[in-house]
C-alpha cells in the first residue's frame, strides 16, 4: 500500500484529476437535487457550486490528506525507530560504528580510485582522445623525440588534431636552496585541441610554438593562487625559471589539472622555448632525446582501426626521416621497424595510475571485505535484537498492526542506522582519503588529486548504505513474519525446544564473519611480513645521518677543469664543517628512482645472455664508499690523482666482478664501454666494492660500475654531495647552504636525507601493511562482537532450559563446555571457508609480496590461531555466565 | 491542512462517516452528506470542505477503501466502504463519544 502513496507524491497531476472528478460528481448530484426542487438548471448549477465552496481549496485539502498521512506515518516511524534505537544504546553504538567504519573506509578508498582511475579528464570530448604508442621496435616506452613529434605534427596524420607534452622541472629560487616546480613542455596546439579555456590572459596557440619563439608560459590556476598569491598583475610579467626569464601570458582554467592523474603541472611552456629555458638539453633537434608523449583526437567518423592503418603506413616515413645518424647499424635497423599506433586507453598515461592502482585495488578489496563483515555484524545484531523483541512484535501484530507495517517499522530502523552510519562514514572518508593521499605523496614526488567528494562517490556511499539497510533490515522483518503471534506470546520467550534451529541464520553469519576475518588477518600478516622483509633488506650502504645536497653550480660555459676545481673546493669546505665526519661527491645517490646504465664488455669474455652485460653506472669522487658505509673488497679507492688526463679507471661491485671475471681477480683487468657513437673506451679496474641497492630494495643487487667523477670531461646539471653527520643530518643544512654560497653565489641546492629517501621507496608497502593490519584487527573485533552477541543472546533465551538442567544436577562445566562447543563449531566452519577464501584471494596480493610466500603453512596456522583465540575468548564470557547461573533464579523468572 | 468551517463538532466527522458506512454499506460522498442530513433530521450538515479530505485521510489510514463505480443515474462516483480497521476505529470512537457525551451531560447537570 505505502508504495502507492510514495507514487502519489510523484503523480500529483493524476491524483488531482481523480479528486476533481469526484468533486464534480458531488456538484452534479447537488444540482440535480436543486432542479428537482424547481430551480432552473443554470441557477441550480450556480447554486450547487456556491454551496460546495471553493473547489480548488477543497481539492488541495483532499490531496494534502493523501500526502500528509503518508508523511505523517513516515515521521512517526522514524521517531519510533529513533526512540527504540536510543533505548538500546549499546546495540546502536556498535551497529553505527561498524557501519561508519565500513562505509567510511570504502568511500575513502573509492574516492582515491575514482580520482586516480575513473574520472574523466576535464577536457572537451575526452573519449575521442587517443594515446599514440610505439609498436614494432624493442620497447614501446611511449616517449618520443622532438624530431619525431615534428614529423607527426607536420605529416599527414589521420587525426582531427595532435598534441605533445613532456615533463619540465624548474627551480624558482634565484640561489641557495632549490624551490622546485614541475610543469610541462607543450606543443602550441595543446590547449586548443583539449578545449581548455583561459581563466585570465590567453593560452598558448600554435603560433606561439615556432622555432626561435620568446619564452612564454601559461600558469596553472593552483600555482597562480599558491605561489603567486593570485596576483592579477602577473600577466605580462616575467618570472624566472631556473634563472631564465619567462613571460607569463595567461592562467588556465582551474578545473584543468593536466592529463595525468596525481600530477598536476604548475605551468606550461611551449616546446620552442627550449633554447631559452633549458639551454643545456638542446632537445629540439636531438634524435635520441626521448621525453614527449603524443595524443591525437580521433575524428568522429573514423574508427580506431582505420586510423591505425593509416598511421602504420605514414609512420614508416616519419621514422625514416628521423633516423639517429650516430646509432650503430643494428640499432638503426631496429629503429626503422618501429611504427606508431593509437590506443584508446588514456589510463596508460597516468603515472599515479600505474604506481598506485595495484595498491588501491588491494585496499579496495580489503575494505570491501570489512564492509561485508560490518554488514554481517549489524545483521547479526539486528537479528539478535529482533529475537529479543519477538514478544513486542507479536503483541503489536496481535493488536492489529499489519505485518507490512511491522516490517516497515524494522526497515525504518535499518535505514536510520544505515543513514547515520553513512553520514559519519562520509566524514571519516573525507579525513581518511586525505590522510591516504598524504601517505602516498612525498616531497620529491608530490601527488595531487582532486578529492572533493563528487556525485559518484556520494552515489556509491548511498547505494552501499541502502543495500546494507535492506540486507539487515529485511532479515529480521522476514523472520518476524514467520513468527506465529500465539506461539510467541505463549512460549514466554523460553524457547526451550525450538530455540536452536531458529538461530541457524545467526550462526551462519558468525561463521561468515570468522571466514572473512581469516582472509583479512592472513592478508594483513602477509603484507606486514612483506613490508618487514623489504625494510630489513641489507641495503649495502648506511643511510643513517647522511645529508644529500644536490647542487647545481649553474656553470654555463665553465671548462671541465674549472668545474672540477670548484667541486674540489666545495668538498674541501664541506669536509671542514664541524659535525661532518665524512663527505664525498657523486652523480647519483642510491634509491633515487632514477637510473643510468650501459653495456660493459670485457675482452675475451662472452656472457651467456646479452642482457647480462647491462651495468648500472654512477660517477663518484674519492671517499664516496667510506661516506656511504660501503666496503672496499679489493684494490683501492679513488684519489685526487684520478683526474682528467690521467689513465681511465673504474671501480666495480662484487656482482659485476663475479659476472665478468668469475673467480679471476678483476683488479688490473680492463673493462670497455660504449662512449658515444661507435667508439668504446677502456677502463682499468682498480677496485672492487661491496654490493648495494641501486634502484629498489626489492631487486637483487645489480652489476654496478663506479666511474671517477673527476674524470668526466662533460656532464650537465647537478652534483650531489653526501655528508655523513656525527649528529643530526638536518641540522647541517644552513651551514652547508652558506658554505656552498661562498664557493659559488649562484649555486642552487636541494637537500634530502638519505634515510628519508630510502623510506620513501617503501611507502606503498608501509601503507598496505599499516592499513591491512588496521582493517584486519577491525574485522576481528567485529567478528568477536558478533559472536559474543549471538552466544549471549542464545544463552539468555535458553535460561530456563539451562536452569532446569543445573537444578537436576548437571555439572556447570558441562554447560559451559556445551556452549564452547557451539562456538567451536562456528569457528571451525568459519576457518574452513576462510581457508578456501585465503587460497582463492592471495593471488591478488602476490605481486606485492617480497620475502614471504602466500601459502606458507606457518602463516595460515598462525592466523587461524589468532582467530581461534579471539573467538574462544569472545565465547568464553557467555559460557561462564551460563555455568554460573543460579538455577532457582533462572526458573523463577517468567 | 486548511481547516474548514464545521457545523459538526470537531472529531466527530470520522465517527459519523464510519457509522454510516458500517450501517449502510458502500456509499459515495454525496450520499453520505445526504444521509447524515436526513438521519439527523436536518440537525447536522456535513461540510464538503471537511468531508473529502477526511475520506481520503481515512482511506490512507486503511479504515475505508474506495473504488469507482456508477450510480443509479449512471454517473461515475467514488464509493467508500468500511474495512476491518475502520470497524475497530468506529468501536473506539463510539466509546469515546459516549464518554464525552456522559462527561458533558454531567457537567451540564451538576455544575
Amino acid at each position: 500500500m505505502w508504495y502507492r502513496r510514495l507514487l502519489n507524491v510523484f503523480r500529483r497531476d493524476h491524483l488531482s484529476a481523480d479528486v476533481a472528478r469526484e468533486l464534480d460528481f458531488h456538484i452534479a448530484e447537488r444540482a440535480d437535487e436543486l432542479v428537482a426542487h424547481g430551480m432552473s438548471p443554470e441557477a441550480a448549477a450556480r447554486e450547487a457550486r456556491r454551496r460546495f465552496g471553493h473547489t480548488g481549496s477543497i481539492r488541495e485539502a483532499t490531496q494534502d490528506a493523501d500526502l500528509f498521512t503518508w508523511l505523517d506515518a513516515a515521521w512517526r516511524d522514524t521517531r519510533y525507530a529513533a526512540r527504540s534505537l536510543a533505548a538500546s544504546r549499546g546495540f546502536t553504538i556498535v551497529a553505527i560504528t561498524s557501519l561508519a567504519l565500513g562505509i567510511g573506509a570504502n568511500t575513502a578508498i573509492f574516492s582515491l580510485i575514482d580520482a586516480v582511475m575513473l574520472r574523466d579528464l576535464p577536457v572537451r570530448a575526452p573519449q575521442e582522445l587517443v594515446v599514440i604508442d610505439e609498436v614494432g621496435g624493442q620497447d614501446g616506452a611511449g616517449d618520443y623525440t622532438n624530431p619525431i613529434w615534428e614529423q607527426v605534427r607536420d605529416g599527414e596524420h589521420p587525426f582531427a588534431g595532435v598534441l605533445a607534452y613532456g615533463d619540465l622541472s624548474v627551480n624558482l629560487a634565484d640561489a641557495g636552496e632549490v624551490r622546485p616546480a614541475n610543469g610541462l613542455w607543450v606543443s602550441g596546439g595543446f590547449f586548443e585541441m583539449l578545449g581548455v579555456r583561459a581563466e585570465r590572459g590567453r593560452l598558448l596557440s600554435p603560433a606561439d610554438d615556432a622555432r626561435g619563439c620568446p619564452a612564454t608560459a601559461v600558469l596553472s590556476y593552483a600555482f597562480w593562487q599558491s605561489t603567486l598569491g593570485a596576483d592579477p598583475g602577473v600577466i605580462g610579467r616575467t618570472i624566472a625559471f631556473s634563472g631564465h626569464p619567462v613571460e607569463v601570458i595567461g592562467i588556465a582554467d582551474p578545473r584543468f589539472q593536466g592529463l595525468e592523474a596525481g600530477r598536476a603541472p604548475a605551468f606550461y611552456v611551449p616546446l620552442c622555448a627550449q633554447p631559452v629555458v633549458e639551454p643545456s638539453s638542446g632537445f629540439l633537434d636531438k634524435r635520441s632525446y626521448w621525453f614527449l608523449r603524443i595524443l591525437g583526437r580521433l575524428p568522429a567518423q573514423l574508427s580506431l582501426a582505420s586510423a591505425n592503418a593509416e598511421l602504420q603506413a605514414k609512420s614508416a616515413t616519419w621514422f625514416r626521416n628521423t633516423l639517429p645518424a650516430d646509432w650503430g647499424a643494428e640499432n638503426q635497423t631496429e629503429y626503422l621497424t618501429r611504427r606508431l599506433e593509437a590506443q584508446q586507453s588514456l589510463g596508460a598515461l597516468s603515472g599515479a595510475r600505474q604506481s598506485y592502482s595495484g595498491a588501491l585495488m588491494i585496499l579496495m578489496s580489503i575494505v570491501a571485505l570489512v564492509l561485508l563483515v560490518a554488514c554481517a555484524n549489524v545483521a547479526n545484531l539486528m537479528l539478535v535484537r529482533a529475537e529479543g523483541r519477538q514478544r513486542e512484535l507479536a503483541v503489536r501484530v496481535a493488536l492489529g498492526a499489519g505485518r507490512m507495517r511491522v516490517a516497515r517499522q524494522l526497515l525504518t530502523e535499518g535505514l536510520l542506522l544505515a543513514l547515520v552510519g553513512a553520514a559519519i562514514g562520509i566524514g571519516l572518508a573525507y579525513q581518511g582519503s586525505h590522510a591516504l593521499l598524504h601517505f602516498l605523496s612525498s616531497a620529491r614526488e608530490p601527488v595531487s588529486l582532486d578529492l572533493s567528494i563528487d556525485l559518484r562517490v556520494l552515489l556509491f556511499t548511498a547505494a552501499t548504505a541502502v543495500l546494507t539497510a535492506l540486507l539487515f533490515g529485511m532479515a529480521p522483518a522476514w523472520r518476524a513474519f514467520r513468527v506465529d503471534p500465539h506461539d510467541a506470546l505463549t512460549a514466554h520467550g523460553r524457547g526451550a525446544g525450538h530455540g536452536r534451529s531458529r538461530f541457524g541464520f545467526g550462526k551462519i553469519l558468525v561463521s561468515a564473519q570468522v571466514a572473512l576475518s581469516l582472509v583479512l588477518v592472513t592478508g594483513a600478516a602477509l603484507l606486514l611480513g612483506s613490508f618487514r622483509a623489504v625494510a630489513d633488506v641489507d641495503k649495502g650502504f648506511d643511510d643513517r645521518n647522511v645529508l644529500v645536497a644536490e647542487t647545481n653550480f649553474r656553470w654555463d660555459d665553465a671548462t671541465p677543469e674549472a668545474r672540477h676545481e670548484i667541486e674540489r673546493e666545495a668538498l674541501a669546505r664541506l669536509r671542514a664543517i664541524p659535525g661532518v665526519s665524512a663527505a664525498a661527491a657523486s652523480f647519483r645517490t642510491p634509491l633515487e628512482r632514477k637510473g643510468w646504465n650501459g653495456f660493459a664488455k670485457v675482452p675475451g669474455v662472452t656472457l651467456p645472455r646479452g642482457d647480462d652485460a647491462l651495468s648500472w653506472i654512477n660517477l663518484v669522487g674519492d671517499g664516496y664508499f667510506a661516506t656511504m658505509g660501503m666496503r672496499l673488497v679489493a684494490g683501492r679507492d679513488y684519489s685526487a690523482a684520478d683526474r682528467l688526463g690521467g689513465p681511465d679507471v673504474v671501480i666495480i661491485n662484487e656482482v659485476a666482478a663475479a659476472r665478468f671475471f668469475a673467480s679471476r681477480n678483476p683488479v688490473g683487468a680492463t673493462i670497455q664501454m660504449e662512449d658515444g657513437p661507435q667508439t668504446t673506451r677502456s677502463y682499468e679496474v682498480v677496485g672492487v666494492v661491496s654490493n648495494a641497492s641501486y634502484r629498489s630494495l626489492r631487486e637483487n643487487p645489480l652489476a654496478q660500475l663506479f666511474l671517477p667523477l673527476a674524470q668526466q670531461p662533460d656532464y650537465a646539471g647537478t652534483v650531489s654531495f653526501e655528508l655523513k653527520a656525527s649528529g643530526s643530518a638536518a641540522a647541517l643544512r644552513p651551514i652547508v647552504t652558506r658554505a656552498l654560497a661562498e664557493i659559488s653565489p649562484r649555486a642552487t641546492i636541494q637537500f634530502r636525507e638519505l634515510e628519508q629517501q630510502v623510506a620513501e621507496t617503501l611507502r606503498t608497502d608501509r601503507l598496505l601493511a599499516t592499513l591491512s593490519v588496521f582493517f584486519g584487527a577491525l574485522a576481528l573485533l567485529l567478528a568477536m562482537i558478533g559472536l559474543y552477541g549471538t552466544m549471549a543472546y542464545s544463552i539468555a533465551r535458553r535460561r530456563a532450559e539451562i536452569g532446569i538442567r543445573l537444578a537436576l544436577g548437571a555439572a556447570p562445566e558441562r554447560v559451559s563446555r556445551e556452549v564452547l562447543r557451539e562456538v567451536a563449531v562456528m569457528l571451525g566452519l568459519g576457518l574452513l571457508f576462510g581457508l578456501a577464501g585465503v587460497l582463492a584471494t592471495t593471488r591478488l596480493v602476490e605481486g606485492f609480496l617480497f620475502g614471504v610466500t602466500p601459502r606458507e603453512p606457518s602463516l595460515l596456522i598462525g592466523s587461524a590461531i589468532v582467530l581461534g583465540v579471539a573467538t574462544l575468548a569472545a565465547g568464553y564470557l557467555p559460557a561462564r555466565r551460563a555455568a554460573a547461573m543460579d538455577p532457582m533464579e533462572a526458573l523463577r523468572q517468567d | 491542512m486548511k481547516r474548514a468551517r464545521n457545523d459538526i463538532l470537531q472529531g466527530t466527522l470520522d465517527l459519523l462517516v464510519l457509522k454510516c458506512l458500517a450501517a449502510q454499506g458502500s456509499m459515495h460522498g454525496y450520499a453520505l452528506t445526504a444521509h447524515i442530513q436526513r438521519v439527523s433530521a436536518e440537525q447536522l450538515r456535513v461540510e464538503e470542505g471537511s468531508l473529502y479530505p477526511a475520506l481520503h485521510r481515512m482511506e490512507q489510514a486503511g479504515w475505508v477503501k474506495a473504488e469507482w463505480g456508477s450510480t443509479e443515474k449512471n454517473r461515475q462516483a467514488r464509493f467508500y466502504g468500511i474495512l476491518a480497521a475502520g470497524k475497530r476505529q468506529l468501536a473506539e470512537e463510539e466509546a469515546s463519544w459516549a464518554r464525552l457525551r456522559d462527561g458533558v451531560q454531567r457537567v451540564l447537570r451538576y455544575a
